[in-house]
């Protein structure tokens, strides 16, 4: 039952909606998971403090996929170590094949955090991955500023008087990470 | 009666009791044998089902779906989640295919619909005998009629039997829909191939059919590259003057304004313009017309009340065209069956008394059905209403204006409404405190729906409060564009076809469709620039080739100033409107014909194969939003030509995607000796979605690469792609190096940096003393390499 308001009104798919959680939840299921991978979009790039928040959550090992043109800002503060730029389409494409041996060849991830893609785009694409990358299960949550009901996690939607409370969050789920 | 029952001729003098009924009359046309029957002459739904499968299994169906239900029967709603079976045995991705087809149905209806349409129109006009004679530069005249029906028309006449296949097969499939149907996804998108395919044909025959009735440009003097310029943009529209605004995209009407104004010499005393892909086709028609704008401005134009009469026909038009007109005493024209929106028929009524009642607002507006009487009610209801309207205050004043921006509580109801989530609470603030720019920069980024305005709780007229910050600027839009030009000439063919086969011209790139970007219409114009400039041919259609003319370079020059209209490197072509995008397939089609001399009549698969495998074509739609927008895309798809779209196009939900990791889905035919070849992923996709447009450059670029690439032909598309992803990734693509056959592949300027990141970064080797690969690439590179997906073309054994 969807209580929250997602960021697109109408945005309302269907009986199975996702979890609205805290930003310590998305980072002990990152600290607990096998195969995590950090997706971001071109988003980020609005805001150094979001770069920083991708890079450090690289730090702990997390590899990133940097889509739309998001490769730009990696590339200019000289971190690109874990850092690949893919197509979004393509590789949700990827992740709803079970065989899909990943980006770096070790094999499919079960657990992939979207960040700072366009809301509507990310949407779509966790629509792809909550119905079709199903066994194995493949968990997809967000933690951008929105609610997402096709992540199995996301935050809820923070008004834009709620900048610095976001930032907060995004601290926490770096915080409470341990890999 | 044994001569009559011989079939031999008789007298019927001296015949009693007989009675002679003459059924339907077969013409002996001598020209059916210009060119042998091919195999697949209107082809049902099965008929080119393989080659279907063929892309199908290449490019894999991907589905994001925007819903996780079907309502489509009362055994539902249906909760589908996780690919789970309706209550009919439908899961969730056959369901999907069965929308797409759904969508595919609407936009070819709408192409279909409205071909047959002017088809009616016409003929009820100019007769059924308008030759089709495109100038002496065109010989052949209908690519897709010859490849599809194999029919070659010589007049409109001969367009009912297109329509007669095309509508047949339209229903047959749109059956496929019901309950109890389908029960595969792939079959499904088959079947919405074969609607994109009916679509094609459709756009063409309406095009033709227009450009034969009303002269328009073809190759005969003042058409092709040297068709004139027409201005765009609110700022040319002289509201001192009765202004008339058409919108839509069947140009009969607008087309007998043009006649009436001509007639009664008011070509410079009345403004004829419009908006969406009926201006374009008028500009095709009446020189004196202007294009207001493309469809995202259609809501603020009309709520400017610059129009003093509004005429609308069919398709993109608001819903709520009667109530915006009626907010700023605008009377209504309706010309077409399809959108009546409940007003009075007064077709046939006479004009004195139609246009009394408009202009004394004794209704608010009228329909008329028939074209040839739209021209003189709309010319003499805005110049009789003008003089009435002039004082009307559409726009805010100042103080209007501040009072609103000041009552805004920031409370972010209408970015959630918003389909751009344009952040509009923080420029309302910025405007209250003194700074209208973000505000007026919101006007371009606005895709004009007006939904911020019913959920506002303030009720501030949200549109009308970005339209007065930004009225200075919208007042300043004065761009141009060339006249669409119909079809591309067989010469020009003549002189590219090796080029753009060979690779040497990188491709042709077609921003087509619908206005819902990203981020505001500049990346149309960008996309354009970046593309004229290395040496692309761009052609363009719709709202795209409206958006592009409106930007200006430093100079002040619009991008069709500033680069010629030929179809040849650095061309920046405007082919028309919505229905003109057939001409762009027919480009494709006319390559195959001209200049690999292959057959076209009935030939549908293997042009399509040809055009896969050779062609570096590929088509942005970088703000589709329509219906007719997937249905033309898939068209594409089925012809082999790739599409790059915006980001709002995944709400699509389906997707072409190819898989460069898995060899197999990479296997051709060597036609010269029947050897599979495994080759590099080329195009790698049929239909992908990019999130900006810095990310969707390198990807168009790299959607021009083909098998049959020469080596200078592949050097010259690598440039383009690594450089623009340097330029707009700053960084090399990940994947360039599939792209290599041989070190002639790799930019000259580049070779040795190239060949030691391919050693260090991929583990190739490389003979440093000949500046050779020795391993490493898919495959080598092979002149003589004859590329096809089909067995039957082979033309000798292994």
């Amino acid at each position: 039952m969807v209580t929250e308001i997602p960021f697109d009104v109408a945005n309302i798919p269907g009986p199975e909606t996702g979890e609205v959680v805290a930003p310590e939840v998305i980072g002990n299921f990152i600290s607990r998971a096998k195969r995590p991978l950090l997706i971001v979009g071109s988003e980020i790039l609005r805001d150094d403090f979001f770069l920083e928040i991708a890079i450090a959550l690289g730090k702990k090992g997390i590899p990133i996929a940097a889509t739309g043109h998001s490769i730009r800002g990696f590339v200019e503060n000289g971190y690109t170590e874990n850092v690949q730029y893919c197509n979004l389409h393509e590789l949700t494409n990827c992740l709803r094949d079970p065989t899909w041996q990943g980006l770096d060849g070790k094999g499919q991830y079960d657990f992939v955090i979207f960040f700072g893609i366009l809301y509507y785009y990310a949407s779509q694409m966790l629509s792809c991955i909550k119905n079709f990358a199903t066994d194995p299960l493949v968990r997809a949550v967000s933690i951008d500023r929105y609610y997402h009901p096709n992540a199995r996690m996301s935050f809820t939607t923070l008004t834009p008087r709620q900048d610095e409370q976001y930032k907060e969050m995004l601290t926490s789920v770096v915080a409470s990470i341990k890999r | 009666m044994d001569a009559i029952n011989r079939g031999e001729l008789f007298k019927i003098g001296g015949l009693e009791n007989v009675r002679i009924s003459i059924g339907e009359i077969v013409e002996e046309r001598a020209e059916q044998d210009w060119e042998p029957m091919g195999p697949h002459p209107m082809p049902g739904i099965a008929t080119l089902r393989d080659w279907d499968f063929k892309l199908l299994n290449r490019y894999k169906p991907f589905y994001a779906p925007l819903c996780d239900m079907c309502c489509l029967c009362t055994y539902g709603k249906c909760d589908l989640t996780g690919n789970k079976k309706g209550a009919c045995g439908i899961r969730m991705d056959a369901q999907h295919g069965r929308i797409v087809l759904l969508a595919c149905l609407v936009g070819c209806s709408a192409h279909c619909g409205h071909g047959r349409h002017l088809l009616h129109d016409l003929i009820k006009k100019f007769g059924r005998d308008v030759p089709i004679d495109f100038g002496p530069e065109v010989d052949i005249e209908a690519p897709l009629t010859r490849l599809i029906c194999g029919i070659k028309p010589r007049t409109i006449g001969d367009f009912e039997q297109v329509f007669d296949y095309a509508e047949e097969q339209i229903v047959q499939l749109a059956d496929a829909l019901a309950t109890g149907q389908e029960g595969s996804y792939l079959d499904y998108e088959s079947k919405a191939l074969h609607m994109g395919m009916l679509d094609s044909l459709s756009k063409e025959a309406a095009d033709i059919i227009q450009i034969a009735c009303y002269r328009m440009p073809t190759s005969h003097p003042g058409g092709g590259p040297d068709v004139p310029l027409v201005e765009v943009g609110m700022g040319t529209i002289d509201p001192n003057k009765p202004v008339i605004l058409v919108i839509g995209h069947n140009v009969p009407p607008a087309a007998d304004i043009g006649d009436y104004l001509t007639e009664h010499k008011l070509e410079d005393k009345v403004e004829l313009a419009g908006i969406c892909c009926t201006s374009i086709d008028t500009t095709r028609v009446y020189k004196k017309a202007k294009i207001a704008a493309a469809l995202g401005r259609q809501l603020r134009v009309i709520r400017t009340g610059i129009a003093d009469v509004v005429v609308v026909d069919e398709q993109c038009i608001r819903a709520d065209i009667l109530e915006l007109c009626q907010r700023v005493h605008s009377p209504l024209i309706v010309t077409n069956d399809k959108a009546m929106h409940g007003l009075v028929n007064r077709t046939d009524d006479e004009p004195d008394a139609i246009v009394a009642d408009l202009v004394n607002e004794r209704v608010p507006g009228v329909i008329i059905l028939d074209p040839e009487q739209v021209g003189e009610v709309a010319v003499r209801t805005a110049v009789q209403i003008e003089e009435k309207r002039k004082n009307l205050a559409l726009i805010l004043t100042d103080e209007e204006f501040t009072r609103y921006v000041h009552a805004c509580i920031n409370c972010g109801n209408c970015t959630l409404a918003c389909p751009a989530k344009l952040t509009i609470g923080e420029a309302n603030r910025l405007a209250a405190a003194g700074d209208l720019k973000p505000l007026a920069e919101l006007f371009d980024l606005c895709v004009g729906c007006g939904r911020c305005e019913q959920v506002c709780k303030k009720q501030i007229p949200i549109i009308d409060v970005i339209t007065k910050a930004a009225y200075p600027q919208l007042m300043e839009e004065r761009g141009k564009m060339r006249i669409g030009r119909g079809p591309i000439w067989d010469s020009e063919i003549r002189e590219v076809g090796a080029p753009i086969v060979l690779g040497t011209i990188p491709g042709v790139i077609a921003p087509i469709g619908c206005g819902n970007y990203p981020a505001g219409t500049k990346d149309a114009w960008l996309i354009v620039k970046e593309f004229a400039e290395r040496n692309y041919i761009v052609t363009l259609t719709g709202c795209m080739a409206i958006d592009a003319a409106l930007w200006k370079d430093e100079e002040g020059k619009t991008i069709y100033e500033t680069h010629h209209g030929r179809f040849d490197g650095g061309g920046v072509i405007n082919i028309g409107s919505c229905v003109s995008n057939a001409h762009i397939h027919d480009a494709a089609i006319k390559i195959a014909s001209i200049f690999a001399g292959r057959k076209l009549r009935g030939n549908y698969e293997e042009i399509a194969d040809y055009i896969l495998s050779r062609v570096g074509a590929c088509g942005v739609a970088w703000g589709a939003m329509s219906q007719k927008a997937a249905s033309i895309a898939t068209g594409f798809n089925r012809l082999g030509i790739p599409a790059v779209v915006g980001p709002h196009s995944v709400k699509y939900r389906r997707a072409f995607i190819g898989r460069a990791d898995l060899k197999e889905d990479w296997k051709l035919i060597d036609a010269s000796n029947g050897s599979e070849v495994y080759v590099e992923p080329g195009p790698q996709h049929l239909l992908v979605a990019c999130e900006t447009v810095e990310e969707a450059l390198p990807m168009i670029a790299k959607l021009c690469f083909r098998p049959s690439d020469t080596d200078r032909g592949r050097s010259v598309k690598l440039t383009h792609y690594i450089d623009l992803n340097l330029k707009y990734l700053h960084t090399y693509p990940p994947d360039w190096h599939l792209f290599v056959r041989t070190a002639s592949d790799l930019p000259v300027a580049k070779r040795p940096e190239l060949l030691k990141k391919l050693e260090e970064e991929r583990g190739w080797k490389i003979d440093w003393k000949l500046k050779r690969i020795l391993e490493g690439p898919i495959r080598g590179y092979d002149p003589s390499f004859n590329p096809t997906n089909l067995k039957r073309l082979i033309r000798e054994k292994k």
